[in-house]
């Protein structure tokens, strides 16, 4: 599963690491790129299907959280 | 150009919390945080000084689950911070909106292991909604806005704010209270496709069956719900975050959903061919095996947050939005059907699924804390605030309590953590000083909070304490004894100390009661004062919760009794 997920705080990185870990998935390529106010990182993740469906889901609720308190 | 220095970074805090409408905050000083205490001297919001930082955050969470407003927690750098991380995932946890301000070394110190230094921010990202400190003082009043727009939804929790010492040192300009700022966006709720395939699941189904969360409580949305089981006239069960949604009395209402939930409610989701999920999660204490739960069911799942949708459990209908316009647009759309799908037939069969709730019977003479628990719901008044703390009694009080709203029972739902109970009720009362609020505790998790007896004093809080001392671990005891063949390892507080002779140190009246024939005037002495109390109810250790579903089995293996007649308690 590859995510393009657009960051605010650049250390919620840290976050995806941890909840990617929790789920018993890992990530093979991470490529984070700095923007004018974001930044972009594309990400591979590997896993158990389940699992993955799981961790999307709450990469969103994350990044919701994200971008709300940057406003 | 540069703005007058009219305030600073300690003072901005406590003004952007004012404004945010905090009156009180649970907290802690220490040196990094001085700055901030300082500023607390003399500013409106009360500050109430807990014993430990747990129970500031404790008491936050209990404040916000009472209240439905923000609840808010202050600590020192390191290892006042590092204090906090149990309440504020108990409030991550059960969804309550609770702000913490830590202080953190001075910015020069940081990443230099500097003294009581702590990566605070990376220690709580798992543990809160986000975690971030703030480096410069500009972003100061911004950050903490969001913090509060954050924590209050769409789905509340916690928040964590760190700040230096030195930008809550630092000079910047005052508070704008009419500056323009964001607001939250406006919930979101479903479309009317989704509310047309739900009522079409209704109308088709023969043996629905509601199941309503903490989702019900954090929405508002309590009233809307009593209304949509009332119009259809459903059997409907509860999470123990949704206990209390229920209207007091209704005969369709089956008991709390799961572990240790009544009989009639596993057995009738057990049976149901429809299941309306509003507001809860299928947390596994509710599921058990979740391939087992609700088989013969569709779900229609009703979440405001759309990454539980499928999680545990695959949904026949998501419903996603904020839970009170979900309900309003379901309970419009049925109010305009011609004919009224009604299910009272299938509530009263549902509700002959299962009898009264089993209990071990105590030795001649001996107090079972299940009778004590009977006893007190039956005479506490009826808007009673109840926390408790976790364990037998927890469970014993959420199968038995008859809470008229979920604010009114307040318990650590889904992190389970000792030494909630007596700072969560601490919280309660501050939020409702008129009202009776009880901590109901067991003898090991009282002991983890204990310390804020002088909290209780100190605010001359009536706070009572209902203490169910079975003078074990008693739910760990309770699965040694069926699970683990009896080998009580380290379960014992046999030499529990003196608890009514440690209240009257903390200046709190307390008295202890061994016999059953004590009970009832004893409650009288202790719910009839407006004086905090304790009463330290000595019960047999060898009850057990029953009914029980074994972790990880189904409502078919549900226990009612120890396989052996006689329990056997080290
Ligand atoms: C902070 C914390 N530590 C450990 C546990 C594990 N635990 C769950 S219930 C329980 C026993 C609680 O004993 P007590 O407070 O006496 O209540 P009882 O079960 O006897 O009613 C324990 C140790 C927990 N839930 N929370």
């Amino acid at each position: 599963m590859t995510l393009s997920l657009v960051m605010h705080d650049w250390r919620l990185l840290e976050r995806i690491v941890g909840l990617t870990n929790r789920l018993g998935c890992a990530y093979t390529r991470v490529d984070v790129r700095a923007g004018e106010a974001h930044y972009h990182a594309t990400i591979d993740f590997v896993g158990p299907p389940d699992a993955l469906r799981r961790l999307d889901a709450q990469l969103s609720r994350l990044l919701n959280d994200d971008k709300e308190m940057s406003r | 150009m540069l703005q007058p220095a009219e305030s600073t970074g300690a003072q901005l805090v406590l003004d952007v919390l004012a404004d945010e409408g905090v009156e009180i905050v649970f907290g802690y000083p220490g040196g990094a945080n001085m700055p901030l205490y300082d500023k607390l001297y003399a500013h409106s919001i009360e500050h109430v000084l807990v014993r430990h930082e747990a129970a500031a955050a404790f008491a936050a969470g209990g404040y916000a689950r009472a209240s439905g407003r923000v609840g808010v927690c202050f600590a020192t750098s390191g290892p006042g911070a590092t204090n906090l991380v149990t309440g504020l995932l108990d409030a991550l946890m059960d969804s309550v909106p609770v702000v913490a301000v830590t202080g953190q070394v001075r910015t020069a110190l940081m990443g230099t292991d500097g003294f009581q230094e702590a990566d605070v921010t990376s220690i709580m990202g798992p543990v809160t909604k986000r975690s971030v400190c703030v480096r410069d003082v500009r972003d100061l009043e911004r950050v903490l806005r969001a913090a509060f727009r954050v924590a209050r939804g769409p789905r509340p929790g916690p928040v964590l704010v760190d700040v230096p010492s030195d930008i809550l040192k630092a000079a910047c300009p005052k508070m704008d209270p009419f500056a323009a700022r964001p607001v939250a966006a406006a919930p979101e709720h479903p479309g009317d496709g989704a509310i047309d395939e739900t009522i079409e699941l209704i109308r088709n189904a023969k043996r629905p069956v509601a199941i309503v969360g903490g989702g019900a409580r954090s929405a508002n949305a309590v009233y809307l719900y009593r209304e949509l089981v009332a119009m259809l006239e459903l059997p409907h069960t509860a999470t123990i975050n949704g206990l209390g949604c229920a209207t007091p009395g209704d005969p369709r209402f089956l008991g709390m959903l799961g572990m240790h939930g009544w009989k009639a409610a596993n057995l009738a989701v057990n049976t149901a061919d429809l299941v309306l999920a509003l507001g809860m999660r299928f947390d596994d204490r509710v599921t058990g095996k979740p391939d087992k739960f609700a088989r013969n069911a569709k779900i229609v799942h009703a979440d405001v947050d759309a990454s539980e949708f499928g999680k545990i459990l695959p949904v026949a209908v998501a419903l996603r939005g904020d839970l009170r316009q979900t309900l309003e647009r379901l309970v419009r759309r049925l109010g305009r059907e011609e004919t009224m799908p009604r299910f009272s037939g299938w509530a009263a069969e549902a509700k002959a699924l299962g009898g009264p709730l089993p209990a071990d019977r105590a030795p001649h003479g001996e107090l079972s804390a299940t009778d004590v628990l009977d006893a007190f719901f039956a005479v506490a008044p009826d808007d009673t605030i109840v926390s408790t703390d976790v364990g037998q009694h927890q469970m014993w009080a959420a199968q038995r309590q008859r809470a008229i709203h979920p604010r009114n029972f307040l318990t650590s739902a889904g992190l389970g953590s000792m030494g909630f109970g007596l700072p969560a009720a601490i919280g309660a009362q501050f939020a409702h000083p008129e009202r009776t609020v009880v901590a109901v505790c067991g003898d090991g998790g009282f002991q983890m909070s204990m310390a804020e007896l002088a909290t209780v004093r100190r605010h001359e809080l009536p706070v009572k304490i209902l203490l169910i001392d079975n003078r074990r671990l008693g739910m760990v005891r309770q699965w040694q004894e069926l699970f683990y063949e009896r080998r009580y390892s380290h379960t014992d507080l046999s030499d529990n100390p003196d608890f009514v002779t440690i209240a009257s140190g903390y200046g709190i009246r307390g008295e202890r009661i061994e016999d059953a024939g004590e009970l009832r005037d004893a409650l009288e002495r202790f719910l009839g004062s407006r004086e905090p109390a304790l009463l330290h109810c000595a019960c047999f250790p060898a009850e057990n919760v029953w009914p029980l579903i074994p972790p990880g089995a189904t409502v078919d293996d549900a226990m009612e009794a120890a396989p052996q007649t006689e329990a056997i308690v080290a």
